[in-house]
């Protein structure tokens, strides 16, 4: 719309040749840009379905043999499985450590998502004395600096009993600074108090107000945030590093670094392992790519 | 009015107000409960670390050996003649400049070029943001890959090009600057989001007015959307400064610190004393130190970039 203010010049033989270079010029960046992104995911996904030789063999020169496969196989998949002779001498049962994660980040997203909402209509609907003071006590954790602080976190779970169980990689992270913040801005912002209040009136609780009004009515924000939160756990890998030592109860970002990264001789088993750990993530970003980016972007307009 | 005293001495009228009042009082106390979980949480995981990392600062302790003696402010003098710490310190802030600076600039270049909405950019934004939804330490397995001296895919591209190899994480003044690259790679989906969505914010008829005042496209860019951008790109600065002042999982993987203690930030430093020297209570005056310094630099940011709520 902008543009049609200035002079239209696009008519004469020259500007269209001018017109035509600019739109191969602005694919051919396009093009680029996939490429420096999306280049190391299928060397990755395409790495994990070939030989192990093959990958060494087709690196010179640089085509797309260097990433199709010419024969493809699923050995590594079933080596980092535990499912081939290999695989269960090497100890391998990533399909294991794939349900730890899972479970941990599922588990995580549904707690944060019960008590964070509760949290959030305390805030956003409730009356209490000094609930100012009480939102400062909440909104501060976000300056404690997450990494920074992992070291002592470690000594108060540890304390707890906690370290080495599902209950290390689940129960610290089931409150979120960010996720309230954010359901209260969206209760405030979205919800009619009318609807609430109502309900109060007809002599329901502050429970059934919440569970039966509130939260019909808070879908597309807990959606982002449980979206958001899902990532987030499924993504940590220092806390779990320290906190858990059983490759039994191990999440599979940790395994994946702790058996394989370390002596990358097996490229194929670490590309089929790390296929594993970001596919889901991946698949289900696709799919909700609208709530996570409207999750993200939030966070900064919000500031 | 006549009224009969009960045993209690109440009222009906004082009855009903002590009930109206425990009522009240009930209503309070169920209110709490919705947020005692929450607080007990944050109190707990949040809070109480950095406690006990203070106290745990003051004493010899080490995962293995438990509490020894109590040795006040030693760890903190031991910091200060730490030629370690100041290295890591440095190198930490290298890292903050290669990254932040960088990272930004392109954000808001990539946000500006694909403001359009085709099939195209809504591609090439799912590619961006790709990364970003990948957990670092796959993607730090991946790209210490792809950096790799012999095997690398970015030796591939070089040789086939004729050019010849080049050591990136081996390579006392490469590696930084690879893992930073790599960092940007991965984050830069978020700053890119947020750019996004500022640019939207900008109502379309400012620029329409400045084309007609006769405005060029930089000069719409300098004077409109730049100071309009402000607040946001403040927030984007100040939380990317915090963010990559605590880079942790890429230096563990690609580096280990390395080569020659090049790569090794402050959070690794850390991490290394307390998990592999055994060192936890020098650990945690550190970490209590990182807060500090994390916690000033932030206050100075808002101070001087003059963010307003």
């Amino acid at each position: 719309m902008a543009a049609d203010l200035h002079p239209v010049t696009a008519h004469t033989p020259a500007a269209r040749v001018l017109g035509a270079l600019g739109q191969v010029l602005r694919i051919a960046i396009y093009a680029g840009l996939c490429f420096v992104f999306l280049v190391p995911f299928v060397w990755m996904v395409f790495g994990g379905v070939r030989a192990e030789n093959e990958i060494f063999a087709n690196l010179i020169p640089f085509s797309l043999r260097t990433f199709i496969p010419i024969e493809w196989t699923l050995e590594s998949y079933l080596t980092v499985l535990g499912m081939n002779e290999t695989g269960r001498m090497l100890g391998y049962s990533f399909g294991r450590n794939l349900g730890n994660s899972f479970f941990v980040s599922t588990a995580v997203v549904l707690l944060s998502l019960v008590f964070n909402t509760m949290g959030a209509y305390f805030f956003a609907r409730l009356r209490f004395p000094g609930k100012k003071y009480l939102i400062l006590f909440v909104l501060a954790t976000f300056l404690v600096p997450f990494e920074a602080t992992i070291v002592p976190l470690y000594v108060v779970v540890r304390s707890l009993g906690l370290h080495n169980s599902y209950g290390a990689l689940i129960v610290p992270w089931f409150a979120s600074p960010f996720v309230i913040f954010s359901l209260i801005q969206f209760m405030r912002d979205q919800i009619p108090y009318e609807l609430d209040e109502a309900a109060l009136i007809d002599g329901a609780g502050y429970w059934t107000t919440l569970w039966r009004v509130i939260v019909p009515n808070t879908v597309p924000g807990l959606v982002t945030n449980g979206l958001l939160e899902f990532q987030f756990i499924w993504n940590l890998f220092y806390w779990p590093l320290i906190s858990v030592t059983s490759k039994e109860i191990q999440v599979l970002q940790v395994v994946i670094a702790g058996t394989l990264g370390q002596n990358q001789q097996y490229w194929g088993r670490t590309f089929a392992g790390s296929s594993l750990a970001t596919i889901p993530v991946v698949v289900i970003f696709l799919l909700l790519q609208r709530y996570y980016v409207q999750g993200v972007a939030s966070t900064g307009v919000k500031g | 009015m006549a009224q009969r005293f009960d045993a209690a001495g109440a009222t009906p009228a004082a009855n009903l107000l002590s009930r109206v009042f425990t009522w009240r009082r009930r209503q309070l106390i169920v209110a709490f409960l919705f947020v005692l979980p929450a607080l007990i949480n944050f109190l707990t995981f949040r809070y109480i670390p950095i406690f006990e990392a203070a106290y745990a600062s003051v004493f010899e302790y080490s995962l293995l050996g438990g509490f020894g003696d109590f040795i006040g402010l030693a760890h903190y003098e031991r910091m200060l003649t730490d030629p370690v710490l100041w290295r890591a310190f440095q190198s930490t802030v290298m890292f903050v400049v290669y990254k932040v600076p960088l990272q930004i600039v392109l954000a808001l270049a990539l946000a500006l070029y694909l403001s359009r909405q085709t099939v195209g950019t809504a591609i090439v934004r799912s590619a961006i943001l790709t990364p970003m939804v990948t957990s670092l330490i796959i993607v730090s397995i991946i790209w210490a890959m792809i950096y790799h001296s012999q095997n690398g895919l970015i030796q591939s591209i070089l040789l086939s090009l004729g050019l010849p190899k080049v050591a990136f994480l081996s390579d006392v003044n490469n590696a930084m600057p690879a893992v930073a690259a790599m960092m940007i790679w991965k984050d830069i989906g978020f700053s890119f989001i947020i750019f996004v969505a500022g640019l939207k914010g900008i109502p379309e008829m400012y620029y329409e007015a400045a084309i007609v005042d006769g405005a060029n496209r930089w000069q719409s860019f300098r004077h409109i959307t730049l100071p309009l951008l402000r607040p946001i790109m403040m927030f984007v600065i100040v939380t990317q400064t915090i963010f990559s002042f605590q880079v942790f999982v890429p230096i563990y993987q690609m580096t280990q610190g390395g080569p020659l203690d090049s790569t090794k930030v402050i959070v690794y430093y850390i991490y290394q004393m307390g998990f592999r020297f055994q060192e936890m209570g020098y650990a945690s005056a550190l970490s209590i130190v990182t807060l500090v310094v994390l916690l000033t630099v932030s206050w100075l940011q808002m101070r001087v970039l003059k963010v307003d709520e």
